[in-house]
């Protein structure tokens, strides 16, 4: 069973990627912002291919069985492509990009995102691993696009660094898991033998480093601060809900962490994940860094649900992804238009914000109040979702249940410590006046690519919210008929 | 020549290069030892495909895709480096302290 017709979006989005390499030596600089455009509407399209397929009933295996496609796989896909159209959009007004190289920038965000649409849907160690190098090489490359800036090189160099490291982990666990199972498909394993619990443990290492959980998150604060903005922004969200994604499926599906005795030892991650990130975060003074410490901690909620490894955990997963992606590509934007207006990322810049730009700055409050929990906002919804999988895992566990409600209590503790650093964003817009220039303070002027990500992104928060049944109600069917 | 040996050369080459990964200064002696984890992993495989599982090449084609990915990562870390040291004249990893905190 080859069914290579399932893999239509992906080999479009790749056809039309190396079309874009080919038409940025076409066209003259002067019109090279025009690839941007062709760039996002060729993830639009391939959005149209991934949500016109999924009406059959059930999951498809691919390629013998190295890929499937579900209703799960479908949901993360048109997350990721989601991600990379609001991050083109982002990089349209982004100056430090060179127009020259517009072809090649699109061309690999365009080539990263065929790579989690590949990882969401893979079910064999195989594809797992050449999908997470097609994201890494193409992000290393994106994170260090801005040649003549030393931070871009230096963020870029460290990222590849340790992306290279944990790769090399995860290639020898995948040996060990061949050598003990004889396969490299995932498949539910019996009781684990030393070997297989320290191939699992291996590959556990390489998803990790994508999805930035804590012990390999060093990376995370100085390529982000490196990376234009807009790559951030798309690196914060994208491989990150890919990696859940198919965290959700090895870990809850093929092969169930409750069967290798692993719970345990996920939810420890789980939790030094959400402290780890929070707690630094606090004594941050640039706000790009503020933010990739908050994207660890974030990956560390969005792992509880994979730790319950019931179907509310993993509607959960399913339902913080899309919400996260919404309100974090909101804040990211925000801080691209002041940083570009101000030049810095500091704390600083943001002084007196509402007094330059009332909008954005209710905007950002938004966005900030919703990644922090506050009720009526979406993130809300989501944490509520998956501290409720954690309660619940923890009422059917019986005698192993305290490790579940451990999980739950660190999670809510998590999110009070995190609105004190969110806080100190809308304290600096809110109630410190704007440094003072010549002429008064200027107001912020943003354009129209970034309100419409604006605009967008908010209405999510805000609908989803508000009115989650809609979004619920498609994480419910999504998550059904699993491998 | 049993499997044990085999296991043990990969494993042996492993723990050099993740030695060299975590202590060498330069990026480019990093990188080395990178590869040679990288190497470590295909040796196993390809023991493993020809001792414990002959009956498939699924061992065999994963080594041969790990070699083509390295390939590939070395190809972008060399690029990586080389604009590194452009700017700033410099390959060993202390010297990238711009960014911290």
């Amino acid at each position: 069973m080859q069914n290579l017709n399932l893999l239509t979006p992906e080999i479009a989005l790749c056809l039309l990627g190396l079309g874009l390499m080919l038409a940025d030596l076409l066209l003259s600089v002067r019109r090279a912002r025009l690839l941007y455009h062709l760039a996002w509407f060729s993830c639009l399209v391939a959005l149209g291919l991934v949500l016109y397929a999924p009406s059959w009933a059930g999951a498809i295996p691919g390629g013998g069985a190295l890929w499937v496609v579900d209703h799960m796989s479908q949901f993360f896909k048109a997350v990721v492509l989601i991600c990379a159209i609001l991050a083109l959009m982002l990089s349209l007004p982004y100056k430090p990009l060179p127009d020259a190289q517009a072809g090649t920038f699109s061309a690999l965000l365009l080539f990263s995102t065929a790579g989690m649409m590949f990882l969401v849907s893979a079910t064999d160690l195989l594809l797992v691993f050449v999908a997470l190098e097609l994201i890494s090489l193409s992000s290393f490359v994106l994170a260090g696009f801005e040649r003549r800036n030393r931070k871009s090189n230096e963020g870029a160099i460290k990222y590849f660094l340790f992306g290279a490291f944990s790769s090399a982990i995860m290639v020898y666990g995948i040996s060990l898991y061949y050598a003990a199972m004889g396969t490299t498909h995932l498949t539910a394993v019996g009781p684990a033998s030393p070997a297989l619990a320290l191939a699992m443990l291996f590959i556990l290492l390489g998803f990790g480093f994508k999805a930035a959980m804590a012990p390999m998150h060093f990376w995370v604060p100085d390529a982000y601060e490196g990376a234009p903005t807009p790559v951030t922004t798309f690196l914060s969200v994208a491989p990150k809900i890919a990696t859940m994604g198919v965290l959700a499926r090895v870990f809850m599906v093929l092969v169930p962490a409750s069967g290798m005795q692993m719970t345990v030892l996920l939810a420890l991650l789980a939790m030094l994940t959400m402290t780890v990130g929070n707690t630094i975060a606090i004594y941050q003074d640039n706000v790009k860094r503020m933010l990739a410490y908050s994207s660890v901690a974030q990956a560390g909620y969005i792992l509880i649900g994979i730790v319950s490894g019931n179907a509310l955990g993993l509607e959960g997963v399913l339902l913080y992804s899309a919400v996260y992606v919404a309100m974090n590509v909101g804040a990211f934007a925000v801080v691209q238009a002041v940083g570009e207006h101000e030049g810095s990322y500091g704390l600083k810049s943001f002084d007196g914000l509402s007094r330059r730009c009332l909008p954005v700055a209710l905007v950002m409050a938004v966005f900030l109040l919703s990644l922090a929990g506050i009720p009526p906002l979406a993130g809300f919804i989501g944490k509520f979702y998956l501290f409720a999988s954690a309660i619940d895992a923890g009422r059917a566990a019986g005698s192993g249940s305290l490790i579940f409600y451990a999980l739950a209590l660190v999670g809510v503790l998590n999110s009070v410590v995190s609105v004190f650093y969110y806080m100190k964003i809308v304290y600096h817009m809110f109630f410190l006046p704007p440094r003072q220039k010549e002429g008064g303070a200027p107001a912020l002027a943003v354009g129209p690519y970034i309100y419409g990500c604006l605009a967008v992104t908010l209405a999510a928060v805000l609908f989803f919210g508000l009115w989650p049944e809609s979004l619920i109600a498609h994480v419910k069917f999504s998550a059904q008929h699993l491998p | 020549m049993s499997l044990g040996h085999y296991l043990l050369l990969g494993a042996g080459l492993f723990v050099i290069g993740l030695f060299g990964a975590l202590t060498r200064r330069n990026v480019i002696g990093i990188l080395m030892s990178i590869e040679l984890m990288f190497n470590a992993a295909n040796i196993n495989l390809a023991a493993c495909n020809s001792y414990l599982h002959p009956a498939g090449v699924a061992g065999m084609t994963l080594a041969i895709f790990v070699i083509t990915v390295a390939a590939a990562e070395v190809v972008v870390g060399l690029a990586l480096v080389l604009a590194v040291y452009r700017n700033s004249a410099t390959a060993y990893v202390e010297d990238f302290s711009l960014l911290k905190g």
